[in-house]
């Protein structure tokens, strides 16, 4: 017989610790174990077996590996955060003993983060020791930028100081600039929540989500001590990250910060980045209001004159106006695109392409001059046309310091964002009278037009972004209503519903039918809206005059007789139950025709049929299938062992689930599409 | 008077001897009981006086002490008081009394009387006998220890053989204070007087009894009190150096000078660090914040060495935030947004069962975008996940489902099996219980409850013959021979076996048939009988007869009589052999017969639990038993055990073995059938339980398909297609493939017995309803 094992001193039991012996081990208070925790990117694990890992009769809920724990023990921070806890007892000592004096000289020593922004001690050795390269520091960036840009854009508050957010802001800017310059920006998504964002540095994907300009609504239930606490963290990060990717770019860090301009709202424009040993690096100089900037004022009256024509169709002409130059830009663009491989046929594997065009995408924006009218968030439209190689966007005055040019007549202007529906100019001229004298010369009356200039909305930008290709701008004309919004970073997945490919293409056999079926259509609805529901029309046209069209015919042909054959074969096996049905549907039928010829009336039914034929004949197949796969499947599960039955049982359950979600959004799509009321799609 | 002194003189000094060693006892004789008996001698007045201040010191001293005087005479001492007493009375006669009459007066005025008798010595001289000096308070040597015994650390036991136990200081022999009687002790175990302790005091020899003080002693000790009464643990302190300050100093001396006076050693002090301050060699302090205050934190290349270090096995890093799907848009497309009934379904569910926390909403610009209201929340929630989240790698199967399923031919490939019952075969009263196709495929044979052996012409369902050979049992079981050489049906009914020739084939099969049968009777008759350990003729197991004309004329050629009810026949593959099974015979209960020598052996002298069938392995000399829960596999000519199989039913009912001799599939009462793959394990391959009662029969085909029939008692049979492949590393695929109905179920019993066409997959099942079904 071997030798007892002991309880307690091996396996499960000694690998795990709960957080109260870990934090009596560490002897420190159980915040500053929060913070020892998120700093060293330590985090509780799910043991096995939690009745054997935890000593004690109740139930421990948090289990940390004893050796993380262990790790921490020779934690340099440990020692301070002791230093700390010394000093500030022997503050209060001093104030209990009314050494008021004394207690101040203390306070001196002891650092209060909250106030004064500063530490004590630097993470430096933690960056170093949780990051050993600078991928890896990369790799984990995501949150980091998330947190940080969340934070540069909240309120300062008692617990989130002054300080800190400004720091915020400077460390984000600092990356946007780094992202300008090295055109590293990728893809860019207009959500609800707020702004996502996503870079490639270094072959890493990096993806954050910045708020939209709002002051945040900041609940009761979170703790911003323990927010601070991963703040901290991530600004020693982002600091050395951003130290890190300046140098690689040859750049100087920290770049030249201007206070002046940053009061004045210039953001982006604060930082002055400067070569290493070159100097500062030349942007492009702001324009002066000069007279040069002032538009013909021939030209300015015959436009006017012309928008006071067109007022009420005015949409048709904008675009005339402007396709012309675009088609010239998109031909530009286009000419060594990789051409894009649609499948033509369904069922076929989709291949991956790459999914950058050969163009830079520094140069996508690189000719333009863009000017954001007042209503247009500024912030994330300058970012992301610099970062797309845009040299001069100017803005409104209101919109802060740093732009091109605050002049919006300015003639250079090629692209203005709008973000407001088009004006009648008949009220306009009225409202004008009225505060006529309000307006400086360089503004323009609010339903006017600068020629020689696209009007866009800022959805644009972002899907010219996201698409690596300028759009067609008359779709995101001021007004008009714009195209749906899509996701890049949704990854396509076959059977899975994507709202960009055309709805037949995606759904399954006779899913049309069935559908219609099943939601007994209306009789208003009208058949030019459903293509899907011509199809067998269409067939039966082509199988009258077979001779008209060779291909499609022989196409149409192809596949009937697949069909057949899948039916013979499905006969072979099935229960004759089918075959009776189809017998008494035969025999119904002779015997509504042997009626009609007794009757005489002619047995036009069968011309109007086809559809409805269809669709029995779709939901009758579907059934049979359906039927036939059931019990096959109800054999093979009998012989599974049980464990694979519930493995399959769930996946089957999973993928149910996602094929409902998809199926739905297909039925909603058809819908949608059968009323009329279908945006376009791009 | 003389000879009463002189007897008295010797009185005294044997009497003295419990005086002096126990002064309390003779406390006992100043009880007014004893007094008047035994207060002849002097040395009682002086006891009694002695007594007297004793009470006086009583008086003095508590009460307690007194009652402990009291009590103690009630022991032994009393009693061999009087026994001295007894042996003082045999002596002294009448003459005691008169000498205590005399004496009694005297003891009132004892003061007056000198401290000596005057007696006469050996010679006739006076002698002067004094009186024992009464140690009492006054007395010098008041202060004289008790006596006590001299003897040092001798044990007691050396005196048990004396009177005495020792010696005192003046060397008198301390005398063994006496014992109780039984009746004492009796009387003494009753009422245990205070203080007792039943242990017997070494220096004394007497019962060591406690003291009431000690009593006290140890109450207070139990009681967590202090042993000592009045002792004060806590008592105030006395100051010896007082704590009080003093207002006047005690000295006088007048304060130093140096008090009044600057020091020039601090003034020197001073001037130094002035100077210093004048040369500027100290700078004046000045608060360092300002100074931290611009302190810009340090940036440098941290990574400038890095070495990739591959993460710890045990790290799983944080999973990324999902990345957003389209229905998160400000713009989505329409067939995202909500419904009406869904935007209800989420806002009236709680926030914590929301299966996404957000609504997709559509915003026709960017402009009338919202902040989002739950922004910081959603990042707090992060952040905790980030730290506080156990973080368990989870393998996430992507695989289609269908590639898990097991691949399963075809049912067209599974074909042929039976599926509807042909051929109805009626006739049986009662239940079949047993039934088999005879080698050739073409007739069938059944046995049922009315005792009837059938044989039926299989296609057709007529009934070609009968015999009846139970005249009230049942035909158990009906099994033709093996082989096409003879056509040779067994037939079990209560204990007889009947070997059976059916008139159905040639007469040169009948004949050959016939000879086989017979050939064994030369043998059965030489065979000698083993004898009994006493010698008489041992009981032959098995009796091999003819069964009577009336039977022989139909076709029953030989009985075979064992001792218990047959169940099972089983007959080996060459048709030389066939064993039988009687479950309720205990050591004979499987027995294997030989036809060519009409000869009946035991093959186990005792078996573990109780045998249900037996089976010849198809090609090999194997011999599988099925016990209730086991089947055990012996090989014939070595004769051992070489398997046991543990199928884990309850009851096993039936086995088959596959033609190929590797499987096996058992079927049980427990409505569980099992297949078993030899050469794997020990324990069943396959356990299905398609049925809902018991399984009474499975049976393989044997005849090239790969298919196998059980029948259960719910009145169905299940077929199963079971392949097995030769090559080792496949496992055998099994489909259950059809289920057919058709017999009803009698008094709960449905299917009592199934069987395959030798050669087409056909099977045939007896039912407990008295019919015969083929089903192809």
């Amino acid at each position: 017989m071997g030798k007892i094992k002991k309880k307690g001193v091996s396996g499960q039991a000694k690998n795990f610790i709960t957080r109260t012996q870990a934090v009596r081990k560490l002897q420190i208070s159980l915040p500053d174990f929060r913070k020892l925790c998120i700093w060293k990117g330590i985090y509780p694990r799910e043991p096995r077996n939690k009745k054997k890992a935890s000593k004690s009769a109740t139930a421990s809920t948090t289990f940390y590996y004893t050796k993380d724990i262990q790790y921490l023990l020779h934690e340099p921070l440990l020692q301070k955060f002791r230093e700390q806890k010394a000093l500030e007892k022997k503050i209060s000592k001093a104030l209990g003993r009314g050494d008021a004096h004394d207690a101040q000289r203390l306070e001196r020593n002891a650092s209060r983060p909250e106030k004064t922004g500063k530490t004590k001690y630097t993470l430096d050795h933690v960056i170093r020791e949780r990051y050993p390269t600078f991928i890896d520091a990369l790799r984990d960036l995501d949150d980091c930028l998330s947190m940080l840009f969340l934070f540069a854009n909240l309120p300062s508050t008692p617990t989130v100081p002054a300080k800190m957010i400004a720091r915020c802001e400077r460390l984000c800017l600092e990356f946007q600039h780094y992202l300008i310059v090295s055109n590293s920006l990728r893809k860019s998504f207009l959500s609800i929540k707020g702004i996502y964002y996503q870079a490639t540095i270094q072959g890493q994907d990096i993806l954050w989500l910045v708020p939209y300009k709002f002051n945040q609504r900041v609940t009761g239930d979170v703790d911003f001590r323990i927010m601070g606490t991963f703040v901290e963290f991530y600004h020693t990060l982002l600091g050395f990250v951003n130290f890190r990717l300046y140098t690689s770019i040859g750049l100087v860090y920290p770049p030249k910060f201007d206070k002046t301009r940053d009061d004045q709202g210039a953001e982006l424009g604060a930082f002055a980045l400067e070569a290493n040993g070159v100097g500062a690096i030349e942007q492009p100089k702001q324009i002066e209001n000069g007279e040069s900037a002032k538009p013909d004022p021939k030209l300015q009256a015959e436009i006017d004159k012309l928008m006071s024509q067109l007022n009420e169709s005015e949409k048709e002409p904008e675009t005339s106006q402007t396709l012309p130059e675009e088609e010239g830009d998109e031909e530009e663009q286009t000419t060594d695109m990789i051409d894009k491989f649609e499948p033509a046929a369904p069922g076929g594997d989709i291949l991956p392409q790459p999914s950058y065009s050969a163009t830079d995408p520094s140069t996508l924006f690189s000719n333009f001059t863009f000017f954001l009218s007042r209503e247009t968030p500024r912030q994330p439209l300058e970012f992301i046309l610099r970062a797309f190689g845009c040299k001069r966007i100017g803005w409104d005055a209101v919109l802060g310091e740093g732009a091109y040019t605050h002049n919006e007549l300015d003639p250079s202007i090629t692209h203005q964002v709008v973000d407001r529906p088009p004006i009648q100019a008949t009220q306009e001229s009225n409202e004008e009278e009225e505060g006529g004298d309000n307006q400086t010369s360089q503004k323009l009356k609010a339903g006017a037009r600068v020629p020689g200039r696209i009007y866009i909305q800022p959805q644009w930008v972002w899907d010219s972004v996201n698409d690596e290709e300028l759009k067609r701008p008359d779709l995101y004309a001021p007004g008009a209503q714009l195209p749906p919004h899509l996701s890049p970073f949704v990854k396509k997945v076959r059977g899975q519903y994507d709202p960009s490919a055309p709805l037949n293409e995606q759904e399954r056999e006779d899913e049309e039918l069935e559908a219609d079926s099943d939601i007994e259509d209306d009789p208003d609805v009208s058949d030019e809206h459903d293509m899907a529901v011509q199809k067998p029309k269409l067939l039966t046209h082509e199988e009258v005059d077979a001779t008209a069209e060779g291909m499609d015919v022989a196409g149409s042909e192809e596949d009937e007789p697949s069909e057949n054959e899948d039916a013979g074969s499905f006969g072979g096996f099935s229960d004759a139950e089918e075959e009776d049905d189809e017998a008494t549907s035969t025999a119904l039928q002779r015997q509504r025709e042997l009626e009609a010829e007794l009757t005489g009336v002619a047995l036009e039914e069968k011309e109007i049929d086809p559809r409805a034929k269809a669709k029995v004949d779709a939901r009758k197949k579907a059934a049979k299938k359906a039927k036939e796969e059931d019990e096959e499947l109800e054999r093979a599960k009998m012989m599974m062992s049980r464990k694979k039955r519930k493995i399959m049982e769930k996946m089957v359950y999973s993928n149910k689930k996602k094929d409902a979600e998809a199926e739905l959004l297909r039925a909603k799509r058809r819908k949608i599409e059968k009323s009329g009321k279908g945006v376009p799609r791009v | 008077m003389a000879p009463t002194t002189a007897d008295r003189k010797r009185k005294a000094v044997t009497r003295d001897v419990p005086e002096v060693s126990d002064p309390e006892s003779e406390a006992e004789f100043g009880d007014g009981l004893l007094e008047g008996i035994l207060s002849q001698s002097e040395d009682e007045q002086v006891d009694s006086e002695e007594d007297d201040e004793e009470d006086d010191d009583e008086d003095e001293l508590d009460e307690i002490e007194a009652l402990d005087s009291d009590e103690i005479p009630s022991d032994g001492p009393e009693s061999e008081v009087e026994e001295s007493n007894g042996s003082l009375k045999k002596s002294n006669g009448v003459k005691a009394n008169s000498v205590e009459e005399l004496l009694s007066p005297s003891t009132l005025e004892e003061e007056e009387r000198p401290n000596y008798t005057i007696t006469t010595d050996a010679n006739g001289g006076e002698r002067y006998v004094y009186d024992e000096i009464d140690p009492v308070y006054d007395s010098d040597d008041s202060d004289a220890p008790a006596t006590t015994n001299t003897i040092g650390n001798i044990p007691l036991t050396f005196y048990d053989s004396y009177p005495h136990i020792g010696y005192d200081i003046n060397g008198k022999k301390i005398m063994r204070p006496a014992k109780g009687e039984a009746l004492d002790a009796l009387l003494d175990s009753i009422d245990v007087p205070k203080g007792w302790t039943g242990l017997t005091d070494p220096a004394t020899g007497k019962p060591l009894n406690l003291s009431q003080d000690e009593l006290e002693i140890l109450r207070r000790i139990q009681t967590n009190e202090l042993p000592e009464e009045g002792y004060d643990p806590y008592p105030a302190t006395v100051e010896y150096f007082t704590g009080i300050e003093e207002i006047m100093p005690l000295s006088a001396a007048p304060e130093p000078k140096r008090r009044f006076l600057p020091s020039k050693h601090e003034a020197k002090r001073i001037m130094k660090i002035v100077r210093a301050i004048r040369e500027g060699r100290i700078l004046p302090y000045r608060p360092p914040e300002e100074q931290e205050e611009q302190e810009e934190e340090i940036h440098y290349d941290i990574w400038q060495d890095e070495q990739p270090r591959p993460d710890n096995i045990m790290n799983i890093p944080a999973p990324k935030m999902a990345p957003p799907g389209y229905d998160l848009s400000y713009n989505p497309p329409p067939e995202y947004l909500p419904t009406k009934a869904e935007k209800q379904a989420w806002e009236s569910a709680d926030p914590e069962d929301r299966e996404k926390e957000y609504l997709p909403t559509r915003h026709d610009s960017l402009r009338k975008v919202p902040g989002y209201e739950k922004f910081i929340k959603e990042r707090f929630e992060r952040s905790l996940d980030l730290y506080l989240a156990p973080r368990v790698r989870k393998n996430r199967l992507n695989i289609d489902p269908a590639s898990l399923l097991p691949k399963l031919p075809r049912p067209e490939e599974l074909k042929p099996f039976p599926t509807v019952c042909s051929t109805l075969f009626r006739g049986h009263d009662g239940r079949v219980r047993s039934l088999a196709i005879d080698p050739s495929g073409i007739w069938l044979a059944s046995g049922g409850d009315d005792g009837t052996v059938r044989v039926w012409e299989l296609l057709t369902g007529r009934q070609i013959w009968s015999a009846k050979i139970g005249d009230d049992e049942a035909v158990n079981v009906v099994r033709w021979r093996p082989g096409k050489d003879a056509v040779i049906l067994s037939a079990a009914a209560g204990e007889d076996i009947y070997l059976l020739m059916p008139p159905l084939t040639d007469p040169e099969t009948e004949a050959a048939s016939r000879e086989l049968l017979d050939a064994g009777f030369g043998y059965a008759t030489n065979a000698t009988q083993a004898l009994t350990a006493n010698g008489a003729r041992k009981e032959p197991v098995a009796k091999w007869s003819r069964p009577g004309s009336r039977l022989e004329d139909e076709g029953v050629l030989i009985k075979i009589t064992v001792r218990t009810t047959v169940k099972v026949i089983s007959w080996h593959r060459r048709g030389d052999f066939f064993s039988t099974v009687s479950p309720t015979a205990q050591k004979s209960a499987v027995a294997i017969h030989t036809l060519s020598k009409h000869l009946t052996q035991i093959p186990f002298r005792r078996l573990p639990g109780i045998p249900q069938t037996v089976q010849f392995h198809p090609s090999r000399p194997l011999f599988f038993v099925a016990t209730q829960r086991t089947i055990r596999s012996y090989d014939l000519q070595k004769q051992e055990l070489v398997k046991i199989i543990q199928p884990g039913a309850r009851w096993i009912s039936s086995f088959d073995i596959h033609p190929g001799g590797d499987n096996l599939i058992v079927g049980s009462y427990d409505r569980r059938l099992l297949w078993h793959d030899l050469d794997l394990s020990t324990r069943p391959y396959k356990t299905m339980r398609f049925h809902s009662k018991a399984i009474r029969a499975v049976k393989y085909h044997k005849g090239g398909f790969p298919l196998f029939a059980d029948a259960s008692d719910d009145g169905s049979l299940q077929i199963f297609h079971g392949k097995v492949v030769s090559d080792m590393m496949e496992n055998a695929t099994i489909v259950p493939v059809k289920v057919l109905k058709g017999h009803k179920v009698k008094s709960a019993l449905g299917v009592m017995d199934v069987d395959w066409h030798p050669r087409e997959p056909w099977c045939v099942s007896a039912g407990a309803d008295g019919t015969c079904r083929l089903w192809m």
